[in-house]
């Protein structure tokens, strides 16, 4: 909280400073391999007064055509596809897509802070979740070709895996409820005509243990001025005073004293928050437009950039443009 | 004596299936008399035998019987297992997997990919396994689902990805299957040395018997026929624009078209012709009324694509989708399109121009799009000829909108009984003819306050009076308006 007090940032950036951004600090050579790479591919699109990204359709079929545009322009805010066409002009003739995942600080269903905008707690809680959805696409998924861009309020994961690329929306969304834990899991199994009870917290692996993972995260973040539409402020009060066997995974316990249908209740409203992780429509759509890294995020005056390691990565520190700094001067 | 089940009876689509199709040879004896399949029907435990209706004679009435069985046995409530008991006998393999090419292929060329009659044949191949299945023994099941697995994936490990159609389909859900680092878990084995350490306090075999053993194997094998159905018809209707068709084939898909008229006709609410609805506004669900006075960038080629294309041209011809589990296509209610082309088109259009900016001023090819979703694949407007070419989407669920559209989701009182914006347009459509009705009924008593009879409402109001929300006739949507 400190850092964003002293520095004047999510203060909007003037004209003056987008200039001197896109003149002095920006280098057309720092945006990743992975938007350089068949950038002649990509829809560019550009917000040039803050009223919305309606310069669309551009393209750029080197990177020297767009240091010289945003050198010219400085945009309030620069976006390029997600999309891969072989008319990106028309944006036609799809090719491929990244898959992507936003999560943005602002809207994370279960915020400790409560604040207005985005401060360093919710955007650390944004961090957490990150982490824990890459370990998911990986450990589960088995992707790799993953990368993390800071937005300025949150952060995209963006999925390059061919083996993905081209699915559709339906996949994609069935992609996101499993890595968010959106879906109830199943408790009833049966084998040979016999059923067995088995909660999601007895099997580690697979989607229950996603789910055991997202569970915790949730209880472990709630606190008492947070509201849970379909929980009661009785059973609220009980998960709050139990909320501590889940930090030891004394499980059974924890469900023991909220009790168990009341737990199954908590499972259900649980699932429903978690589909808030992330913006599910920035998942689904195909053709969407995403900020560009290495842009301005000009409503908060931040860098929207590449994060090579998101356990370290500060955005207070690394994000910062320089002339914010010369703002308190 | 124990017949042993054959892979081909499971799977069509098998090498030892395909090995028995070559061996029938031509399709000329497809209407011959076949002593061999009359046999086998005749003994087939519990088959009616007094009915010589029940019986196939030939591979031709084999294959037509077989439609006949998934259509009577999804809509008729007199549905009799017995009378197609031949069906689940193993010892029909050989004549069965000769009827299902025959239905393919008739399907695959008289039909577009993505036709109802398509949809239908690939969920008849589904059942039919599942419940040739459950004729099984334990041992049975898992010895020949083992082996039609190991024949439809031929790695060791299976990636997810490999599933993608059938993902994306909905037929499985990926979380629905145990995955670690990309592969599908369903061997034992595997499933052992990844997470035997991991498990406390259980047994892991028991495990594994619980979340992956048979039954995920099961769906997972009947899905993958199901996609390589799917994927035969629409091979043959790529090679049935290249090469003239048999003309037997030909006459079977005729008469596959016939049995779904007749079948449409008779298990639909309807009972007889089929005109749609007049349209109710005032009915309309929230997230349709502010589709309808035009959507902000963002939401606006979903919300007018996916949910208003589906939701007008369903709720103006076929609002009882839901209920009725009958495939319909546009043009069983409008057969001449001019319903679509002169009402709900036009409906459409002006609420894409009212979006901002107009969607077809930014993106005119979702004119092809809203096409599409009618059911007539990538065109500017909606023909005959091209129906079947895409699917007629349903309109998509509440909770689906609240992924896709958040925006336009401003739930009210009647949202929260509801799961989508047609069930929801059913139920208000019918309290608002209850509303009116209590209206008149009131009016009526005051203007004959000795008459204390309740007005009798004429043969065409029937639809009115039932709730939507209860069994019965549910078709309250007014009257038609031809």
């Amino acid at each position: 909280m400190i850092l964003l007090e002293v520095i004047p940032i999510n203060e909007p950036a003037t004209l003056q400073e987008r200039r001197k951004y896109y003149r002095e600090e920006w280098d057309v050579k720092k945006l990743p391999d992975f938007i350089k790479d068949h950038m002649e591919k990509r829809e560019f699109g550009f917000d040039h007064l803050g009223k919305g990204p309606n310069d669309r359709y551009r393209i750029f079929r080197s990177l020297e055509y767009l240091k010289r545009f945003m050198r010219y322009k400085s945009p309030f805010a620069a976006y390029c596809s997600v999309a891969f066409y072989d008319k990106p002009f028309k944006r036609a003739d799809w090719i491929k897509s990244e898959l992507i995942f936003d999560v943005d600080a602002k809207d994370i269903p279960i915020r400790t802070c409560q604040c207005e905008n985005v401060c360093e707690i919710c955007l650390g809680e944004a961090k957490e979740i990150v982490s824990a959805l890459i370990d998911t696409l990986k450990e589960d998924l088995g992707l790799k070709d993953i990368y993390i861009v800071y937005s300025g309020r949150g952060y995209h994961i963006r999925v390059l895996d061919e083996t993905v690329m081209k699915m559709d929306s339906d996949i994609r969304a069935q992609i996101l409820k499993y890595l968010v834990g959106s879906e109830v899991p199943r408790s009833e199994y049966s084998t040979k005509g016999d059923k067995y009870q088995l909660e999601h917290f007895s099997i580690p692996f697979g989607y229950p243990k996603v789910f055991t993972q997202r569970f915790k995260y949730a209880v472990l973040h709630l606190t008492p001025e947070i509201k849970l539409e379909n929980i009661s402020p009785a059973l609220f009060k009980k998960v709050l005073n139990n909320k501590k066997y889940l930090l030891n995974n004394e499980w059974g316990l924890f469900r023991k004293n909220v009790g168990p249908i009341n737990y199954k209740k908590l499972v259900k409203e649980i699932s429903n928050l978690n589909m808030g992780l992330v913006d599910a429509k920035v998942s689904i759509d195909l053709k969407r437009i995403l900020r560009l890294p290495t842009s301005l995020h000009s409503k908060v005056s931040m860098k929207c950039m590449e994060v090579k390691n998101i356990e370290k990565f500060d955005p207070f520190k690394e994000a910062v443009p320089k002339f914010v700094y010369e703002r308190k001067d | 004596m124990i017949i042993m089940v054959s892979v081909a009876f499971l799977n069509p689509l098998s090498v030892e299936a395909e090995q028995i199709v070559r061996d029938m040879g031509d399709l000329s004896k497809i209407y011959e008399q076949n002593p061999d399949l009359i046999h086998a029907v005749d003994t087939s435990k519990s088959q009616t035998i007094s009915d010589n209706q029940s019986i196939p004679k030939n591979y031709y009435e084999l294959a037509i019987k077989r439609m006949e069985w998934y259509i009577k046995k999804k809509n008729d409530k007199n549905y009799n297992y017995k009378d197609y008991a031949f069906l689940f006998n193993p010892e029909i393999s050989k004549f069965d997997v000769v009827a299902f090419f025959i239905l393919a292929q008739a399907i695959g060329i008289k039909f577009n990919p993505n036709s109802r009659e398509s949809k239908l044949f690939v969920d008849l191949q589904g059942s039919i396994i599942e419940e040739r299945l459950e004729e099984l023994s334990i041992s049975e099941r898992r010895n020949i689902c083992g082996k039609i697995l190991d024949e439809l994936i031929q790695h060791d490990n299976i990636k997810w990805t490999f599933l993608e159609e059938i993902l994306s389909s909905k037929k499985l859900s990926l979380h629905e299957l145990i995955l670690d680092n990309g592969d599908i878990i369903l061997d034992k084995e595997d499933f052992l040395e990844r997470f035997r350490d991991k498990i406390t306090h259980r047994n892991p075999e028991r495990m594994y018997e619980l979340l992956i053993g048979d039954p995920v194997k099961e769906l997972i094998m009947i899905k993958m026929i199901m996609q390589k159905t799917e994927d035969y018809i629409k091979k043959v209707n790529e090679m049935s624009q290249k090469v003239e068709p048999h003309p037997y084939l030909l006459e079977v898909g005729e008469k596959i078209s016939k049995i779904l008229s007749d079948n449409l006709r008779y298990y639909t609410t309807y009972q007889g012709e089929m005109k749609g609805f007049r349209l109710n506004p005032e009915a309309f669900p929230p997230c349709i009324k502010l589709t309808l006075n035009g959507v902000q960038s963002g939401n606006r080629n979903d919300a007018i694509v996916l949910l208003l294309t589906s939701f007008l041209s369903y709720s103006r011809l076929y609002p009882s989708i839901f209920r009725d589990n009958v495939s319909v296509k546009v043009s069983d209610v409008d057969p001449d399109l001019k319903i679509t082309q002169n009402e709900i088109l036009p409906l459409i259009y002006e609420a894409a121009q009212r979006c901002n900016p107009p969607l077809f001023d930014d993106d005119p090819q979702e004119k092809l799009n809203i096409t599409a979703k009618l059911g007539f694949g990538v065109h500017e407007q909606p023909e005959l000829k091209n129906e079947g070419e895409s699917k007629w989407y349903t309109p998509m669920s509440c909770d689906k909108i609240k992924i896709h559209l958040p925006a336009l989701c401003k739930p009210d009182k009647t949202c929260k009984k509801i799961g989508n914006p047609l069930s929801y347009y059913k139920t208000k459509s019918w309290q608002l003819s209850q509303q009116r009705k209590n209206k008149e009924q009131k009016s009526y008593n005051n203007k004959n306050p000795n008459n204390n009879k309740s007005k009798t409402y004429k043969s065409g109001d029937r639809a009115e009076n039932s709730d939507p929300t209860k069994s019965g006739d549910d078709d309250s949507i007014g009257s038609d308006s031809h």
